[in-house]
């Protein structure tokens, strides 16, 4: 046989093509007598029922944590969770704290250190000295 | 405040790195002494590449640059296009100063095949090989009969005896082998698999 | 130390029940399969026959009407048609995958039972991905066909099974967030991908050589199977195909994931159209990065190429070293290239010479192979409106055999 075939699996690249939004859930702890969730109280009637209407592709849980403070987790496609205590918080920040758990990837933070990552063959090659304008010695 | 000239403990002179760079022909005596990086620096002072140039002033041109790299092998080779394709007439053509039997081949290549041997000599050869195996080997064969060995493997087989005195042998050679030799063996074997894949 | 917490439940652990419990209820409770708490059925005192059933006690309505819907729930293999409106998962994945609204959440529902969870061709998703699987495959096969047309095919299958193989298909699944369910049930989420496990210890890759193919002399010794019989006898890879597993058996997560993506892709084409699932092939699957040129394993390169310059009437392939390096050292690099007549064909380079001629061989024999042609068409872009004439596709010699 000339030439095997070699199996291997397509990588995904997210945001060519289709994008999918990286956080599939969150879920919102509060306590009904606790002082300390007065703020996500607040936070789950007003803003929560706009926040959930602008983000279809998040499922949303509310459940009460008697004696807690409250709490917001985010639970990510790649596996990973991700909570963020809100005791205290107002509204507004409550919301804020949100959004970073919703646009959030799930991976553990890093820094990135070159301004673009890719998986792409560069255009010009990887540089060879045996290759180009070669020049005698 | 108080003002002071601080004053090098050595004259300038010794100190060649501190002077302009017309001063190399002067500091030839203490050519040792350069820094490396003023050395590396004045190596790549090296003038662009003439297609950079103004040669074309005034109108708008296209910088052609090759990159100094391996060829991808998405870029199909001129002579692999269909005639059809557009790309032929877009790419230049290979410069006329350029001749590929300049450049040495890799293996001694062969001239013409003679086809000078005719169905008796192959007869002859099949004869020899299954009569004495162990004198007429196939490079022998090959001498005698002036072809490759990759003829006479064409044309006729060694016989099961040869075969297997030939499997013992190596068996034999092998079995005295230690680790190292063997774990490098099977690395060379590795290797050479990993080329078919182009790793 | 922390202190122990008592939960909720745990007052009718602990205490005898207080509450009374009417003979409705513990007819519901004895009647239903599973039940919510071990305590709480067993409690049949005989005086309370005598108490009526008070109707109008909400608390008391809440309870008969969830129980009832337990029941009903729990008498079919998967969740029933009308809990998918309720489901938050079912939704958000929906918009999640940016599905077409004119796909019901109920359609999205069904594609995720496999039919090893539920049985009946009705309400599983095996209808759908079989439609799913036969369009994957099509626009997979006419993409390759058509962009890369001289590849040979043993690199056509490979390609195939990259880019719509089942493990590719899982890995999908995975990453758009579809949830596993332990195990399937009709009170289950209908957002959970439900399916019936293999038994733990089951050996999953056991061949299956009994299965009868429709190939002639399959069984005979020495018959040797060729790469065009593939075409005609057996699957997209190029693999036998398999019959269908028998009914009650489990079947692995990889399986049920690629199935579901089958599904829902028929799913689109069904619901909302030829444009929406071409689309949708295209975002997901023909969007996922591929280095075609990865899948070649050669095994005489060299000989192969100069068998396809005598096939295409070239002049005979010679290998020349364009430039080399440190030949009496330890660690020489030689670069080679392979021309015909003036042209050169390939390049490569090696730490012999005979690696070198033998990568430079390989890599003209990819620069055949990779040939594309410009302004790729697909047969299927046709049924667009308003699609330009169709002019037809590069068709190659085929690939070079020895």
């Amino acid at each position: 046989m000339p030439v095997k075939g070699l199996r291997t699996v397509t990588t995904a690249q997210n945001g060519v093509g289709a994008f999918i939004h990286q956080c599939k859930r969150l879920d919102f702890h509060y306590c009904k007598y606790g002082g300390s969730s007065r703020g996500m109280l607040a936070f789950l009637t007003q803003t929560l029922p706009n926040f959930a209407r602008e983000n279809p592709q998040i499922e949303l849980r509310v459940a009460p944590r008697p004696g807690k403070h409250p709490v917001i987790k985010g639970q990510y496609v790649n596996g990973r969770e991700k909570a963020i205590c809100v005791r205290n918080l107002e509204p507004i920040d409550i919301l804020k704290k949100a959004m970073i758990l919703k646009d959030a990837s799930g991976d553990k933070l890093k820094r990135t250190k070159k301004p673009v990552t890719s998986i792409n063959e560069s255009v010009r090659g990887i540089w060879s000295p045996y290759h180009g304008d070669l020049r005698g010695v | 405040m108080a003002t002071s000239i601080v004053a090098p403990k050595r004259p300038f002179v010794t100190l060649p790195f501190l002077l302009p760079s017309w001063t190399d022909a002067l500091a030839l005596g203490s050519r040792r002494h350069q820094s490396s990086y003023r050395r590396t620096k004045q190596r790549l002072r090296v003038k662009p590449d003439a297609s950079f140039g103004p040669s074309h002033q005034g109108r708008d041109h296209i910088i052609y640059n090759p990159p100094s790299s391996a060829p991808s092998v998405y870029h199909t080779p001129n002579k692999f296009l269909p005639p059809n394709d557009a790309r032929r007439a877009m790419r230049p053509a290979t410069p006329a100063s350029f001749d590929a039997s300049d450049l040495p081949n890799v293996h001694k290549i062969n001239d013409e095949a003679k086809y000078h041997l005719t169905p008796s000599d192959i007869e002859e050869i099949r004869k020899l090989r299954l009569s004495d195996p162990m004198t007429w080997s196939r490079h022998k064969l090959a001498k005698r009969f002036e072809c490759s060995p990759l003829f006479i493997a064409i044309v006729c087989e060694a016989s099961p005896e040869k075969k297997q005195i030939q499997k013992q042998v190596l068996e034999a050679v092998q079995s005295r082998w230690g680790t190292k030799r063997r774990m490098a063996r099977e690395d060379r074997q590795l290797r050479r698999e990993a080329w078919n894949r182009d790793e | 130390m922390k202190r122990l917490q008592l939960q909720r439940w745990s007052s009718t652990v602990l205490s005898p029940r207080a509450r009374t419990v009417n003979r409705l209820h513990q007819h519901l409770y004895s009647a239903s399969l599973r039940h919510q708490s071990t305590a709480a059925p067993l409690q049949s005192e005989p005086q309370d026959a005598s108490i009526g059933t008070n109707f109008e006690d909400p608390e008391v309505m809440r309870q008969v009407r969830s129980a009832h819907k337990r029941k009903s729930q729990l008498q079919y293999p998967s969740p029933p048609v009308e809990a998918a409106t309720n489901s938050a998962k079912l939704a958000a994945l929906h918009a999640r995958l940016y599905l077409p609204s004119r796909l019901p959440v109920q359609t999205l529902a069904r594609t995720l039972v496999d039919a090893s969870a539920d049985p009946n061709a009705d309400f599983n998703n095996e209808s759908l991905a079989t439609l799913g699987h036969d369009l994957l495959t099509y626009y997979t096969s006419e993409y390759l066909l058509c962009k890369y047309p001289r590849l040979p095919l043993t690199v056509i299958f490979a390609a195939m099974y990259a880019y719509v193989g089942p493990k590719t298909l899982a890995a999908m699944a995975k990453e758009w967030g579809v949830d596993l369910a332990a195990a399937p049930g009709g009170e289950v989420d209908p957002g959970y991908l439900q399916f019936r496990r293999v038994d733990p210890g089951t050996d999953v890759n056991a061949a299956t050589d009994d299965v009868k193919t429709p190939r002639p002399y399959a069984n005979a010794a020495k018959w040797r199977k060729t790469v065009t019989s593939k075409i005609f006898y057996d699957d997209e890879f190029g693999d036998p195909i398999k019959g269908a597993s028998a009914p009650g058996e489990g079947v692995t997560a990889e399986q049920a994931s690629a199935t579901f993506v089958r599904a829902l892709m028929g799913s689109v084409y069904l619901h909302a159209g030829r444009p929406a699932a071409k689309r949708f092939f295209e975002q997901h699957i023909l969007s996922r990065s591929l280095n075609i040129s990865d899948l070649f394993n050669f095994s005489q390169p060299a000989r192969d190429l100069a068998r396809l310059c005598a096939r295409e009437n070239f002049e005979k392939p010679v290998a020349k070293i364009t430039s080399e390096t440190g030949r009496l050292s330890r660690h020489p690099v030689f670069v080679v290239g392979i021309f015909s007549g003036q042209d050169q064909l390939g390049e490569g380079a090696g730490a012999s010479l005979l690696e070198a001629r033998e990568r430079a061989a390989l890599s003209a024999l990819k620069g055949w192979y990779l040939y594309s042609p410009l302004n790729v068409r697909v047969p299927s872009s046709m049924e667009e409106d308003g699609a330009s004439p169709w002019e037809p596709a590069h068709v190659d010699l085929g690939e070079v055999i020895t």
